[in-house]
């Protein structure tokens, strides 16, 4: 029988046992992979908002607890046109209110001369007209969620828009949003003159990396956002997710880890007088250690496998309620699987070694003088 | 196999156990040739298991020396090593893992030895054979009657063919007839392998199918039996 039998064996003897504490630890696995597929999404979803509108980077004040606190005035807009190395800056106002089943309805004001800079690929109709200020573009899920199509009216914030446009760019903020007349957006926020982010395209040939520390550089009140840990820095909302994420973990690895360390605790006990047998026919102690990790770290990789369907499954389940489709685009990708058979590994280890210790101690007399 | 060599030299072990308040051996001592029987019999209590366990360094005596084959036990530098492949222990009780099917108990010690899975199946194939159960090799020993188990806990035993087979009162828990079954298969291993073979009992008649009986009592070798001469072994093969 191979070796990895043996150990498959020895979980199979007290299958119920064995399968209560796999479920056991796939609670805790469960919670860290969703966590972490949410927490992914949610960032890849926001990552792609500073590159909005075919930008090479966005400009958010340093320091903002969060994104759309970030404030921007028209004059740090005009010192950032002045860099020679900017082809164009625009500047755009987000606001986020509820709008009809959408409590995240996301608003872009955005002047409507820039949209020629600003690609947004429309589906039907046309941009917002310049000095339009009852004009709104839909975002095509906004549209199908509000039963509008262009001609159609809108109410947001005690005003009539009209639905010019249908856009598309495969974002769900943005397509779950619209876009408006920035100056509307300042006058109904109370934020004459100010925006949130700056989308900067620079010139063709410029190196980006040079033209964004140039920027900080001159402008400490100014940070570049490019990538997701750009964005993790000025949005503390990210931050206390990696950080609940990462305690998430912890409280799974811990919890996980004593019931493994339960059932590995009776396994070896019961197994007293077989250990003894095996170290009296020549088992190593490495070898009994190898098969009291093994077992463990089988129970646990079973854990994470469930753990990690059931994340699946969840997920998957919540995406059900429009409201969360509104802001949540799911991406799975492997690494957030491979934290939750971290955790699994971890748990299996920790609940593993004090029953390993014991087991390895075990003198094969004493075993087999074992009643 | 050298009959005039010295397989295993106990000198003047002890043994105490419950910080030094049973003393179990009390200055055991014992010569065994390579290839020889020997039977060891006493009352119960007097240190016969304590003293095979110490052979089959499953522990350390507190004083004393064991010597087998020419290394003495205190210094060797890998007992687990010694278990697998120098010596086979047999049980009275308890020897097999109950779950395990006999060909999986028998190839247990082979883990510890270079073989891929194909070769220790066929080998716990081969030593099943030669026990009388090769048709019983999927069985577990649950579902073995107490000779069958004994047998397989012989082949067990000599999983990596160990020049010395210890066996505890292998035939304690049985009938006489299965009794006799497995010291006739005891016997014929020792001769037809050329095993020394140190033998636990209780029972007369079955101390009597030895070469040599070897008497304890309180710890200590009485009666070392007639030392082994070529006129008292019997004839093995070849010779
Ligand atoms: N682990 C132990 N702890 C305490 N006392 C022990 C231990 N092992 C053996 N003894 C004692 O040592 C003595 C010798 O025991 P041992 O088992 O060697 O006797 P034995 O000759 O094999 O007896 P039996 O014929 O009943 O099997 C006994 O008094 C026994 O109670
Ligand atoms: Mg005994």
């Amino acid at each position: 029988m191979p070796f990895f039998m043996l150990i498959v064996r020895n979980l199979l003897r007290q299958r119920i046992r064995s399968l209560l504490t796999a479920l056991g630890i796939s609670i805790g696995i469960t919670t860290v992979v969703a966590l972490g597929v949410v927490t992914h999404s949610v960032k890849a979803t926001a990552a792609e908002i500073l590159r909005a509108g075919g930008a090479d980077f966005a400009i958010g004040q340093s320091g903002s607890s969060d994104l759309t606190f970030s404030t921007l005035t028209s004059e740090q807009l005009g010192e950032i046109e002045a860099y020679p190395g900017v082809e164009h800056a625009i500047g755009v106002l987000m606001v986020i209110s509820p709008l009809g089943s959408n409590p995240y309805f996301v608003q872009l004001g955005i002047e409507p001369a820039d949209l020629a800079h600003f690609e947004v690929p429309l589906l039907e109709g046309r941009a917002l007209a310049a000095g339009a200020t009852d004009e709104i573009l839909l975002g095509r899920e906004a549209s199908r969620q509000l039963g509008k199509g262009v001609g159609d009216t809108v109410e947001l914030r005690d005003r009539r828009f009209t639905v010019v446009g249908i856009y598309r760019t495969g974002n769900v903020w943005e397509d779950g949003g619209g876009m408006l007349p920035l100056a509307t957006v300042q006058e109904y926020e109370r934020k004459r003159g100010l925006m949130t982010l700056i989308y900067v395209r620079a010139k063709p040939g410029i190196d980006l990396a040079q033209l964004t520390a140039r920027i900080e550089q001159d402008h400490p009140e100014l940070a570049t956002l490019r990538t997701l840990s750009d964005y993790s820095d000025v949005d503390q909302g990210m931050q206390l997710m990696d950080a609940l994420n990462l305690a998430i973990s912890f409280l799974a690895v811990f919890i996980g880890g004593i019931g493994v360390m339960n059932t590995m605790v009776m396994s070896v006990f019961e197994r007293t007088r077989e250990i003894g047998i095996l170290r009296a026919v020549g088992w190593r102690q490495r070898r009994v250690l190898q098969m009291v990790l093994g077992e463990s770290i089988l129970l646990c990789v079973i854990g994470a496998l469930i753990g990690s369907t059931l994340a699946v499954i969840f997920t998957r389940v919540i995406l059900i309620f429009p409201v969360v489709r509104s802001f949540l685009a799911l991406e799975y990708t492997p690494d957030v699987f491979i934290r939750g058979l971290a955790v699994g590994v971890a748990v299996a280890l920790l609940g593993a070694l004090y029953p390993a210790i014991r087991a390895v101690r075990l003198s094969p007399i004493q075993a087999i003088r074992y009643e | 196999m050298n009959r005039d060599r010295i397989a295993i030299d106990v000198q003047d072990v002890v043994k105490t156990y419950e910080e030094g308040r049973i003393h179990a051996l009390n200055g055991a001592t014992l010569q065994v040739s390579e290839g020889e029987f020997v039977a060891i019999t006493g009352p119960s209590g007097c240190g016969k298991s304590t003293l095979l366990h110490l052979i089959g360094a499953l522990d350390r005596p507190d004083s004393g020396r064991i010597v087998v084959n020419g290394v003495d036990l205190a210094h060797m530098r890998d007992l687990s090593h010694y278990r697998s492949h120098r010596v086979g222990l047999v049980f009275q009780l308890h020897n097999l893992l109950p779950t395990l099917s006999a060909s999986a108990n028998v190839q247990l010690p082979m883990y510890e030895a270079q073989l891929s899975f194909w070769e220790r199946r066929a080998k716990a194939q081969r030593l099943l054979e030669a026990v009388g159960l090769a048709d019983r090799a999927a069985t577990p020993p649950t579902k073995l009657s107490g000779g069958e188990r004994q047998r397989v806990a012989i082949a067990r035993a000599l999983a990596n063919d160990p020049p010395i087979l210890l066996a505890d009162e292998p035939t304690g828990n049985l009938d006489s007839k299965s009794g006799q079954l497995v010291l006739d298969l005891l016997r014929r291993i020792q001769r037809e392998r050329g095993v020394t073979l140190v033998l636990v009992t209780h029972d007369a008649q079955i101390a009597s199918a030895a070469e040599r009986i070897v008497r304890m009592l309180d710890g200590r070798v009485v009666d070392a039996g007639v030392a082994p001469t070529k006129a008292a072994r019997l004839p093995a093969e070849g010779e």
